[in-house]
């Protein structure tokens, strides 16, 4: 079932990339939307999220996954601090 | 010269338990004042105020039978002749505005015998039976007759009469004895100007005239919609309720809020002792000003339905019966479990979900159990699924989570838009006031896919219906707002001063393109350009012009871009900051507006603080003496896809029936029997319930104390006029829930609660409930800032600082139609019940809606051979479900409509997983679904059927075994 959830995640990161993706050069949206996912989601869902950037058919669009990314450098300094 | 002066009777001191006869002539108005005498008293009142309202101002009572402070004068009855000198005649006070330097005579004895002339008329067709009629004790005409002291009817009884004219009790609510009738037409006006509905009229002349509803038609039949109004203003026992047949006049009176829609009404509870005989709307209610529709007038009945759960039930597993416990017991079982679930799965695999129908006392309470006690920010409320994205929307742009305005605001409002909201239906009272509004001659533009019925609005003006397709809101909103800006009707000014300019700059760009012209977008939204730019035009060119909208924008896929959208065209027309415009979401449940402010959102302490803001978080830290969690936690929908997985086990509810009103009811139902322990607080065995392992019995908003929040702000008292039916309130539960859990909760009343909130909420400072007796109510923010409360929003700036534009771009829902799906399936609401139905199904309200049905029109009908009242199989992506046709050409072709407040019509089940980027609010408003006449119930309709008759067996049998 985990996949489902994942799939999930995945495919709501891509609705909000697509939504805040527009009126922005590329690293504000995926900014944007890295500050969105980090307002806005739990702690699991991130973490979630992150762990399957190292999946490499994880079907996240090119702006989801480089917001993806950021966020998991910026889960990662948080961690570190 | 001697002044009448009494400081007690100031403009905002109105006695709204008196009738002053007439209304008062301009609410809140500096009005000129004028100076008159009556009866040798002195007095000065504001111009245009009749004379019989004057006289009632200074506590001189003059006769009156068809006069009335909620309806304009008529001067029919001529009961409240008086005599003014200089003047002719014995002119009507109600129909007479007062003049300067006027010397009115309210009584001698030329005016008492004309009285008593006009009662004995009345009198000698009215029967004598006051001993044994309903309104004794409660009668105008019962009043009058004593006052003007008659004694005789010299005309005799054996003429022509009207003493046998048959009841019409076809209303399950009031009686219609056209037998004591007076044909005062205060019936008619009511129906006419309060409700706006012009179901009633006088039929007939002279000594013909009767009352009648419709064509003689009966009151159910014809189109009354049993608001009450005409009950209401009623003088005699013509219109009356038959609670008040059964059981007799009331005995006292407390003044409460309806726990129905999101307009919040005040009424009276009228008691006789612990017995709720009626509600009486309250004149002095801000919100409703005396109105009231069918549910908060007359759909009471539930508190006392049978069905309510009296006692805590506990079970191991959802296939076993209930078994009764005592409440320590039941509190200490479902404790012992949370902690269990935590100890095995981690602090974060429980959560809860707060009630949008309680209190924000105890909704408080219960976002403060999960954060404080059970350790995490799991916590949400049913806004998830209805107006999250108003939240994100609003505050992204206008810098706070709330409607603009207040209700009156309407009627200053020059056009109205109205976006996905069916306010004659899902918000009656405003919809009266905004029908009124429009009789007055405001524009009206409706945007919605159905032909709603605010539309059909007697002595309607302009008025102009965008018929849009189902997911297309923000390419309409976008085309709307181009036309603002490449026809150059913006308000520059407002946006120079008013709005952050490198937003707005940015947004000019995006929305002056071509692709977003209303002509590029046609074939979108299906909406021809014209009807578009004309619309524009109309909101941007008149002076006020206001939006309000409803589910029909937030449920979507773009939910929180569309509310972004409607934002945008505010700002950019300057539609903000004063009376008569602003953005404005008619909520939903009655106290949506505060389980938000109370920070049910997974994200958001109290007053939308962010749970990462370390400051914030470190006040509610210091007050509740534990360390919060600085992530936020899962919304509902995120809940039931961890629940699937297997990471979250435990789920404490409270006043809320996901497992009926959450989209694609399978998987919730899923979600719900992979919890290892589900504790469901609620009046009723409810759907969600029937998954349960812990039931704790709830209390009716008239067995609690605390407050609601309305759509406009309003904080409104809730005042307990019973016990609770199972001991507690639910803020008591919840205590007792925290205190098994090791966190203490001591409060002794829920002002104790409010207190705390103001200490910790910055728009809530200022609230308290000695502030709320004085003030009746309070429009937050109430703060040092706005110590009586900030009525219309963003006057002076906004909370933001400056209004911020943003980028809409029009994204189409995955949600496709296609061959196998051709239809789009929309939900919506219907006048006489409220949501889920759990509390209008247990009241006569039925007899207006007993199921839910498939409106569908006439062509998409035709091909398929369906006739009105056929079974259909409606089937989407996510399931199928069963329910008869209705033929209607208010729906557009390729779009079908049905409510949900049936639990097995199975809407739910149709409905999809899709959801708002944002806020993951579902997108209950389109659906791909395809439709063909069946012959029998789907098979998750038969499921839920031996399912519902298996748990409510476990119930039964648990209630027969209790000693």
């Amino acid at each position: 079932m985990s996949t489902n959830n994942d799939a999930n995640l995945i495919r709501m990161t891509n609705q909000i990339a697509i939504n805040l993706g527009s009126g922005r050069d590329e690293d504000a949206a995926a900014s944007a939307i890295c500050r969105h996912l980090e307002t806005f989601w739990a702690r699991a869902m991130k973490q979630r999220l992150v762990a399957s950037l190292d999946q490499a058919d994880n079907e996240l669009s090119p702006l989801a996954h480089r917001a993806a990314t950021l966020l998991a450098t910026r889960l990662a300094e948080r961690q570190a601090s | 010269m001697i002044e009448h002066f009494d400081p007690r009777r100031q403009a905002n001191s109105v006695d709204f338990s008196k009738d002053y006869g007439t209304p008062s002539p301009i609410p809140n108005a500096n009005a000129a004042q004028v100076t008159l005498e009556i009866d040798g008293i002195t007095l000065r009142v504001p111009e245009g105020t009749s004379v019989l309202r004057a006289a009632a101002l200074a506590d001189i009572s003059i006769p009156k039978l068809c006069a009335t402070d909620s309806l304009e004068a008529f001067g029919s009855c001529r009961l409240c002749a008086v005599e003014i000198e200089g003047r002719r005649g014995l002119p009507a006070s109600c129909t007479t505005p007062v003049v300067e330097g006027m010397k009115v005579t309210t009584q001698n004895e030329r005016l008492a015998r004309l009285r008593r002339g006009v009662m004995e008329l009345y009198i000698s067709d009215h029967p004598l039976d006051c001993l044994t009629c309903p309104a004794n004790g409660d009668c105008e005409l019962q009043d009058m007759a004593g006052s003007v002291g008659l004694r005789e009817v010299r005309y005799g009884f054996t003429g022509e009469n009207h003493l046998d004219a048959a009841k019409d009790e076809s209303n399950p609510y009031f009686t219609f004895d056209p037998s004591k009738c007076i044909v005062c037409s205060r019936c008619v006006r009511a129906c006419e100007e309060v409700q706006g509905t012009f179901a009633l009229t006088i039929d007939g002349r002279g000594f013909e005239s009767k009352v009648s509803a419709g064509q003689d038609e009966a009151f159910m039949n014809s189109d009354c919609v049993s608001c009450g109004a005409c009950v209401q203003a009623c003088p005699t026992a013509t219109l009356m309720e038959n609670s008040v047949i059964d059981h007799g006049v009331p005995d006292r009176s407390v003044v409460t809020t309806c726990a129905y829609c999101g307009v919040g009404c005040s009424f009276e509870a009228q008691m006789k002792g612990d017995k709720l005989v009626r509600m009486v709307p309250y004149k002095g209610g801000d919100a409703n000003h005396g109105h009231s529709c069918v549910k908060g007038r007359f759909a009471f009945g539930y508190a006392s339905h049978p069905d309510r759960l009296t006692t805590p039930m506990i079970r191991d597993s959802i296939d076993q019966p209930w078994r009764e416990a005592s409440w320590e017991e039941a509190i200490s079982f479902a404790a012992k479990r949370l902690k269990a679930i935590q100890a095995e799965h981690g602090r974060e695999s429980i959560g809860g979900i707060t009630s949008s129908r309680c209190t924000n006392e105890e909704t408080y309470l219960v976002q403060k159990l999960i954060r404080a006690a059970f350790g995490n920010n799991n916590t949400d409320t049913c806004a998830r699924v209805c107006h999250s994205p108003t939240g994100y929307g609003l505050k992204t742009t206008l810098g706070e989570s709330a409607g603009t305005q207040t209700f009156d605001s309407v009627m200053k409002s020059d056009a109205i838009i109205v976006i996905g909201a069916n306010p004659t239906d899902a918000h009656p009272v405003f919809g009266s006031m905004m029908r009124k509004r429009l009789r007055q001659g405001a524009k009206l533009i409706v945007a919605d896919p159905r032909r709603i019925d605010l539309l059909k609005t007697p002595h309607l003006g302009e008025a102009q219906h965008l018929p849009l397709r189902p997911g297309t809101n923000v390419a309409l909103v976008n085309a709307l707002a181009h036309v603002v800006i490449t026809e150059g009707l913006e308000d520059k000014d407002f946006v120079a001063k008013r709005c952050d300019t490198d937003a707005y700059q940015s947004w000019r760009a995006f929305i002056s393109e071509e692709r977003h012209s209303p002509e590029a977008s046609e074939p979108i939204t299906g909406v021809p350009a014209d009807a578009v730019r004309q619309a524009a035009r109309t909101y941007a060119t008149v002076p006020n012009g206001a939006i309000y909208y409803g589910l029909g924008v937030t449920e979507h896929s773009q939910g929180s871009t569309m509310v972004m959208g409607i934002a945008n065209l505010a700002l950019a027309t300057g539609n903000i900051g004063r009376e008569g415009v602003g953005v404005n979401p008619l909520r939903g449940q009655n106290n949506v507006q505060g389980s938000c402010d109370m920070g049910s959102f997974p994200h958001e302490l109290p007053g939308y603080q962010h749970v990462a803001d370390p400051i914030a978080r470190g006040r509610f830290e210091a007050v509740w003496g534990v360390k919060l969690d600085d992530e936020p936690g899962l919304r509902i929908p995120n809940m039931f896809d961890a629940a699937i997985e297997g990471t979250f086990k435990a789920l404490y509810v409270q006043g809320e029936d996901i497992a009926q009103s959450d989209p694609n009811t399978q998987h919730v139902e899923a979600a719900l029997r992979s919890l290892d322990c589900l504790i469901v607080q609620d009046i009723f065995l409810n759907e969600t319930a029937k998954f349960a392992h812990v039931l704790l019995p709830g209390s009716s908003f008239l067995e609690k104390n605390g407050t609601f929040t309305n759509a406009e702000r309003r904080i409104n008292r809730v005042r307990k006029v019973m016990p609770p039916v199972a001991g507690k309130q639910d803020w008591e539960i919840t205590q007792d829930l925290a205190n098994a859990l090791g966190y203490p909760m001591n409060y002794a009343h829920p002002s104790e609660i409010m207190d705390e909130i103001a200490q910790l909420t910055p728009s809530f400072t200022g609230v308290s409930y000695q502030k709320l007796e004085e003030h009746g109510s309070l429009q937050w923010p109430c703060n040092d800032e706005h110590p009586e409360g900030m009525p219309t929003m963003h006057a002076v700036n906004f909370p933001i600082g400056l209004g911020r534009f943003a980028i809409t771009e029009y994204v189409a829902t995955e949600e496709r139609t296609n061959r196998r799906f051709p239809l789009l399936l929309t939900t919506g609401r219907i006048l006489s019940q409220y949501n889920v139905g759990a509390q209008t199904r247990r009241t006569d309200n039925q007899r207006w809606h007993d199921e839910d049905v498939l409106e569908l029109h006439p062509s998409d009908a035709e091909v398929r051979g369906v006739r009105d009242g056929d079974w259909l199989g409606i089937t989407s992506r996510s399931g199928q479900t069963v329910l008869r046709a209705r033929v209607s050409e208010r729906m557009q072709p390729g779009v079908v409509y049905t409510t949900f407040h049936h639990p097995g019509s199975g809407a739910n089940v149709i409905t999809t997983d899709n959801s708002d980027w944002a806020t993951n609010c579902p997108e209950y408003k389109v659906t791909a679904v395809q439709v063909e006449k069946v012959s029998q119930p789907s098979a998750w309709q038969q499921r839920f059927t031996s399912f519902d008759q298996a748990q409510k067996g476990y119930l039964a049998k648990a209630q027969q075994e209790a000693p």
